[in-house]
């Protein structure tokens, strides 16, 4: 026995934590048989009944390990009988499932129905992911075992047969694994350490029971615990989850948690085997064809829980979840979802997102995601509830104690802090080295002016953030792509000057004068554009929001600098070597976006530079994709910052906190970290003032910290609308105020309630309680929350037209928050039984706007002819209108053009008009059911053109404007640039061609035929035309100068 | 080729066929020299603007009716352009002032100005002053009311002005006293019946007594909707009788269909699919209150007598809201729950 041990701990020691929940999986089923085989014996051994148990059981849990051994070996059994087992060893890579597979089956790849009835679900998709893993490995490491399994046969038929007493067997057995295992090991060291504990497990059961008191602690722990916890799943199993599971599989679960982590010392086992687990149901079966709508599940962590502030939250040991990490899922029942990850954070776990086989726990909450229930099962991942979790923390010895897991953990963490403390004495070092090259030349230079050298300088104030700038490339927290790219674009940049930017190089950088980096604040771009610059080379010249940038003094200034040199080239400091290479200058424009109305034209000069600068030219802007930024879309080589990871800035900041002498645990700074956004630059502000008062900080203080200095980000409207109506803001639990919520509306108070508006139907209510009711009232419950809701927003839209209307009332915005926004959120709040929407009505809108004219344009056109406003000849005419053109043409065809066009002219309609007509008819009418063929389009189309038609109209030539009031300049800077040339292009084009312009006016587009009428009006527009241009041209001159509006004609 | 309804449209007061004694009135106005502003208001249909053209017509002589569209472009104190179009003869023009929205103040104050400040021309003219009608004079903003308030005194030698109005509600009280008001109420069944047969005679068309009827009734006694379902019912059948369905316009096909589907299934995944429907009769400009009238008149029959008086009441009431806010989906939504609510309520107390 003892061997076994440290074979096992050698074994655990060895492989990850991860391990551990795996293990579990298989160890639970292997319970099933080995308690089943007890009773068996117990009863009255007969020797068919309890092999076959036994066998399918141990098959099954082999099945991860070897597919084909176990799968074919399980048929076998089955089939026939004890002959089987004691061949099957042979084929077993490991001891599991050496039991049945005989080498017969091994051969076999055949997997056989009933194999797969037996097994439970989670075993068989365990077995899967095996199977395509590593085929390779698996036979070659059948192969070895056949030789041992060949003096084994007997150890283990031994074993089967009679499973009680023999103690002697699991040891051959054991060698044997333990050769097996050295073979497959690299290859697989999830799987195997599985196998082996379910092998031992299986032959301990029987002997166990009878002679309970026994071997090493070790084994004696699990049996006990064993015992005690079956009984009390099993029967809550039955009770909560029976439905959905099979029996069998189901029960083994739990116990399995007991032995998974084997590895781990005593005290630890313990808790773990005393810790209550839940069982996941079981996942939906996966419908390759439907996608799962995660909205219908309730929301996960969208929804307030349940239960709100029932529980306690205990207490623990300082980082004793440390090396564990966790996966949320489901909407738990006393605490949120935030709630207990924050808890898990920070005890030192780890929360990740989605389960996988390096997963300690799963904390299982209602409604999980079937993707990960089904991957729970595959990993044989630990479940736990909420209940589990505070056990846990309760429970866990500090550092998490001594097990596997936390040890690694530790580990890992030394290797950081070594790692830092050596950043930070280098640091220290260079600081050191800068600060004697300082005080000598300072010393220098007091002596060349032979004054007495200054008193060596106090060590200088300077902000962390100056202090801690990145000084090498390898100091920057991610983003060293990028950075990289800066480099080479700056090194290459006198070579691509000289072929004149026509070398684009693989990247394209070769191409570009300029470039511009764009990404959030805070994560380094102007200290990467300055680092970069500096590495190779270049003067730093720098610009930024606190100077003026217009379009005059970036044109004078910065067009100055363009064909300069840098001044370093020629002199230099006392005591300094005139660097005659040193003549190469970057201009820096920093915060290229914050140059606005006072700046006005500094953009578009900005980019017109671009273009021809004769420095480098390094632009830094925070949103690339505002509007005023388009200047600078092909002018310049994008570069996008990303903010860094987690890990990449943490050590960065701990070698800081070490420096600092600030005492910190990694999970404080990960908070800090994750709290401020992954702003570099916040955090290290954040230090320095925490650093005024204090040289620790604990979790809840980084956390209150970094709720202080929270950056109001301003949400989306898809987000305020996910927020209120499905973020639980209405949950009896929430904590959030009317004012938080009238808050949410002040995110986008253009959006938010048109999103409310648009989604409002899409709920299920929370509010609704449907307990005790029949479907029939359940519905009408519901229509009355929607009732209410529509009810509100339409009382919304009537403060909103004082808000909007001639009355300007905007004191009332929140007023009209709560009537649009949150009130009809109240009623509906709950989760979304559909996809949100962005709200259509902006599209609606501009589609009417379009109708609309239409109608218009028809209307004036038919005002000859016909009485009666717009709406009247949109509701009365044109579906008569419609049925004599569009319908006649589409189901008569050509015949029925003349009379079509006859209608058309005697109401004045144009050939556009025809479209529109089409356009307008509405749902039977629609433009797609009365199609019109081609032929008879086009025939229409050209007698149309053919004809000469009746044009009631004159063109609209002279712009009335109130005279002697000089306009206003629009206060819009690009406005002026385009303005500049279009207006001396159109003033010249105007010149030109008089003639022309008449070709223009789509009225007029057959001169020679005209109806009478139409000439005439034709020679007046031709007149007012004539006048128009002279006109123009007088006004082109002041227009080319910037000035004036665009006058055309 | 024009449809019935303008081919047949009577060009001179003594062609008129129904308010005999309201077309004697215009004829006097019009001869007595002194002729006032006025303010003409009528459902549509009732023939106003036919009255208001014989009108012209009895004042000028046949010169009004040489007009054509003038299309002018007017300059807002914002820059903006508007296009604007006018209807205008030698003696008189006519203006739609709601064709700018909000901006109708401008075109009122320039145009208006523009016109009186310039005497007739037409030294032949039969009278002194010119014509401005105003269509749509109910839908003119408050400020361009008060725009108008004081040219209509102070201009009133070279100046008149008809307003065209379908109600007096929006029009402010001192123009309603500087007018004389003319009432064009709509024709009654019988007039357009009358009208009807003589239309079918002129186009030797058959007389079918029993479809007139239903037209007339049909139509609302809104005369030009009755003239244009009469010659869509011949367009559309070669041979007519008496129960020949009546072709209904197309956003009143779909109308009808949204109140169908309100009272059959009451849940709010039915509102987003009617939700649709609305977007698409106001997208093709069809006004949120006619489809709320007509939704409301729809759902009448569909619902039980005892929920007449709420459908009706919410009609009003939200239909009113559409006019007071701006975003008439809204309205539609909540005036449709409401209906579902009522129907599934009384669906409830009926089964208890």
């Amino acid at each position: 026995m003892p061997d076994i041990r440290t074979f096992f701990g050698a074994k655990g020691g060895a492989s990850a934590p991860k391990p551990a929940p795996k293990q579990e999986e298989p160890a639970k089923k292997s319970r099933a048989k080995g308690r089943k085989v007890v009773e068996d014996s117990e009863e009255d051994e007969p020797v068919e009944v309890k092999k076959p148990t036994k066998p399918a059981p141990k098959k099954k849990t082999a099945a991860p390990t070897e597919v084909k051994g176990v799968e074919i070996s399980a048929s076998n059994y089955f089939a026939s009988s004890k002959s089987n087992p004691a061949k099957t060893e042979s084929s077993n890579t490991t001891p599991k499932a050496t039991p049945n597979a005989t080498p017969k089956a091994t051969s076999k790849t055949q997997v056989r129905p009933g194999v797969e009835v037996r097994m439970s679900p989670r075993t068989k998709k365990t077995a899967e992911p095996a199977q395509n893993g590593k085929p390779t490995t698996q036979r070659k490491s059948t192969t070895a075992y056949q030789k041992h399994d060949q003096y084994d046969d007997d150890a283990f038929m031994d074993d089967d047969d009679d499973a009680g007493d023999d103690i002697y067997v699991p040891d051959s057995k054991r060698q044997k694994r333990k050769n097996d295992e050295y073979v497959e090991e690299e290859s697989e060291e999830e799987f195997l350490p599985k196998p082996k504990r379910v092998a031992s497990r299986a032959d301990r059961p029987p002997k166990v029971e009878p002679e309970d008191d026994k071997p090493t602690p070790k084994k004696k722990a699990p049996a006990p615990a064993k015992k005690r916890k079956s009984p009390v799943t099993d029967s809550e199993e039955d009770e909560d989850i029976k439905p959905a599971k099979k029996a069998a599989p189901a029960k083994p679960r739990a116990p399995r948690a007991k032995k998974g982590p084997a590895e781990e010392p005593d005290d630890i086992k313990n808790i773990l085997d005393n810790l209550p687990t839940v069982d996941a149901p079981d996942a939906p079966p996966k419908d390759p064809d439907a996608k799962f709508d995660w909205r219908k599940g309730g929301g996960g962590h969208a929804s307030a829980p349940p239960m709100a502030g029932a529980a306690e939250i205990p207490g623990g040991e300082e980082n004793c979840l440390m090396g564990k990490s966790f996966v949320f899922t489901g909407l738990l029942k006393t605490i949120s979802r935030e709630d207990g990850q924050a808890l898990v954070k920070r005890y030192g776990g780890k929360v990740v997102t989605a389960p996988s086989s390096k997963t300690d726990f799963v904390v299982l909450g209602d409604d999980a995601g079937p993707s990960k229930l089904r991957k729970i099962k595959e990993h044989g991942i630990k479940t736990i509830d909420e209940q589990g979790l505070f056990y846990l923390i309760k429970t866990m010895p500090a550092n998490g104690g001594t097990g596997v897991g936390a040890e690694k953990a530790k580990q890992k963490r030394e290797e950081e802090e070594r790692k830092i403390r050596e950043e930070a004495a280098k640091m220290e070092e260079e600081e050191k080295a800068r600060r004697a090259e300082a005080e000598k030349a300072a010393k220098k230079a007091a002596v060349a002016r032979g004054t007495a050298p200054p008193a060596p300088s106090q060590p200088l104030s300077q902000l962390w953030t100056t202090k801690y700038a990145p000084t090498q490339i390898s100091q920057i927290c991610g983003n060293k792509g990028n950075v990289e790219r800066i480099q080479s674009w700056l090194k290459d940049w006198p070579r691509n000057r000289k072929y004149d930017f026509k070398m684009r190089g693989s990247e394209g950088l070769g191409g570009y004068r300029a470039i511009i980096i764009s990404g959030p604040p805070g994560i380094g771009k102007t200290t990467a554009a300055h680092l970069a610059a500096k590495i190779a080379g270049f003067d730093v010249l720098e610009s930024n929001a606190s100077d003026s940038r217009s379009k005059k003094l970036v044109e004078n200034g910065v067009a100055e600098v363009m064909t300069n040199t840098s001044l370093l080239g020629y002199l230099a400091g006392d005591g300094k070597k005139v660097d005659s290479g040193k003549k190469n200058i970057v201009l820096i424009m920093d915060e290229v976006d914050g140059m606005s109305a006072g700046d006005r034209g500094g953009v578009a000069a900005l980019a017109k530079f671009c273009k021809k600068t004769e420095v480098p030219l390094i632009l830094i802007c925070n949103e690339r994709r505002l509007p005023k930024m388009k200047p600078f879309d092909h002018v310049a080589y994008d570069i996008k910052f990303q903010r860094p990871t987690v890990d990449q800035i943490r050590s960065r900041i701990m070698t800081i906190c070490h420096r600092e002498g600030l005492r910190l645990p990694p999970q404080v700074i990960n908070a800090l970290i994750e709290g401020t956004n992954k702003d570099i630059r916040q955090i290290i502000n954040m230090l320095s003032t925490a650093k005024l008062d204090q040289k620790t900080m604990d979790f809840d203080q980084s956390k209150a910290m970094t709720k202080a200095w929270e950056k109001h980000v301003v949400l989306k409207p898809w987000d305020i609308c996910q927020k209120l109506i499905g973020g639980g803001m209405f949950a009896a639990s929430s904590k959030a105020t009317l004012n938080d919520k009238i808050e949410l509306y002040f995110n986008d108070h253009e959006f938010s309630y048109l999103m409310i508006q648009e989604n409002y139907l899409k709920t299920k209510p929370h509010s609704l309680d449907t307990r005790g009711l029949s479907p029939r009232e359940v519905r009408y419950k519901s229509l009355e929350l929607a009732e209410q809701a529509a009810d509100s927003i339409s009382n919304g839209d009537l403060v909103d037209r004082m808000i909007h209307g001639p009355q300007q009332q905007w004191s009332l915005m929140p007023t009209h928050a709560v009537f649009s926004t949150v009130m009809p959120a109240s009623f509906i709040a709950g989760s979304f039984t559909e996809q949100t929407t962005f709200t259509s009505w902006l599209g609606n809108n501009s589609k009417y706007g379009k109708l609309s004219r239409y109608v218009r344009e028809i209307h004036s056109h038919m005002r000859l002819k016909a009485s009666g406003d717009h709406n009247e000849v949109r509701q009365q005419y044109l579906p008569v209108i419609w049925q004599q053109l569009i319908k006649r043409l589409s189901v008569e065809g050509r015949e029925a053009i003349q009379e079509a066009i006859e209608l058309m002219d005697s109401y004045y309609l144009t050939r556009d008009d025809f479209d529109y007509i089409k356009e307008l008819a509405l749902g039977d009418c629609d433009e797609g059911k009365w199609p019109i063929e081609t032929q008879t389009k086009a025939a229409f189309t050209r007698t149309y053109n053919g004809m000469s038609h009746p044009i009631p109209f004159m063109k609209a030539s002279n712009v009335i404007a109130p005279k002697g009031k000089s306009k206003d300049m629009p206060d819009l800077e690009e406005a002026i640039e385009e303005e500049d040339d279009a207006d001396l292009v159109e003033a010249v084009e105007a010149d030109d061609d008089d003639e022309l312009d008449l070709a223009k006016d789509k009225y007029i587009k057959q001169p020679k035929a005209k109806g009478k009428k139409a000439t005439k009006k034709t020679t007046k527009a031709d007149d007012d035309d004539e006048e128009d241009t002279g006109k123009a041209k007088a006004k082109a001159k002041p227009a080319a100068k910037g000035r004036g509006r665009p006058k055309k004609s | 080729m024009a449809l019935l309804v303008d081919k047949l449209r009577p060009r001179s007061l003594e062609e008129l066929t129904y308010h005999e004694e309201l077309s004697k009135r215009l004829r006097s106005l019009a001869q007595c020299g002194d002729f006032p502003h006025l303010l003409v208001y009528g459902p549509s249909g009732a023939g106003k603007k036919t009255r208001v053209v014989a009108t012209l017509k009895e004042l000028f002589g046949p010169g009004v009716e040489k007009i054509k569209i003038d299309a002018r472009v007017f300059m807002t104190s914002s820059n903006r352009k508007l296009e604007f179009n006018i209807v205008a003869s030698v003696y008189h023009m006519e203006i739609t002032p709601s064709d700018v929205g909000n901006y109708d103040r401008v075109v009122i104050q320039d145009l208006l100005k523009e016109v009186a400040q310039t005497q007739q021309v037409d030294q032949a003219a039969r009278q002194k002053f010119k014509v401005v009608v105003i269509n749509e004079a109910e839908n003119l903003t408050r400020d361009a009311q008060a725009a108008l308030r004081r040219t209509m005194e102070k201009y009133s030698p070279n100046l008149r002005l008809i307003l065209l109005a379908n109600s007096t509600s929006n029009i402010i009280a001192p123009i309603r006293s500087r007018t004389l008001l003319i009432r064009v109420a709509a024709p009654t069944h019988d007039d357009i019946r009358s009208i009807l047969a003589a239309a079918a005679k002129k186009e030797d068309w058959p007389l079918v007594e029993g479809l007139n009827k239903r037209i007339a009734e049909e139509s609302g006694r809104n005369l030009r909707k009755a003239l244009l379902m009469f010659e869509a019912v011949h367009a559309q059948n070669e041979k007519v009788t008496d129960t020949t369905p009546i072709p209904v316009p197309d956003w009143e096909v779909l109308v009808g269909q949204i109140a169908k589907e309100i009272t059959e299934d009451r849940t709010p995944a039915r509102v987003m699919q009617v939700r649709a429907k609305f977007y698409d009769l106001l997208t093709h400009c069809i006004p949120a209150s006619t489809i709320i009238k007509t939704l409301c008149f729809k759902v009448m029959p569909l619902v039980d007598d005892s929920l007449k008086p709420g459908v009706i009441h919410y009609a009003a009431m939200y239909e009113h809201r559409i006019k007071t806010g701006t975003k008439a989906i809204f309205h539609l939504e909540a005036y449709v729950l409401k209906i579902m609510k009522m129907v599934e309520e009384y669906l409830m107390s009926m089964d208890m």
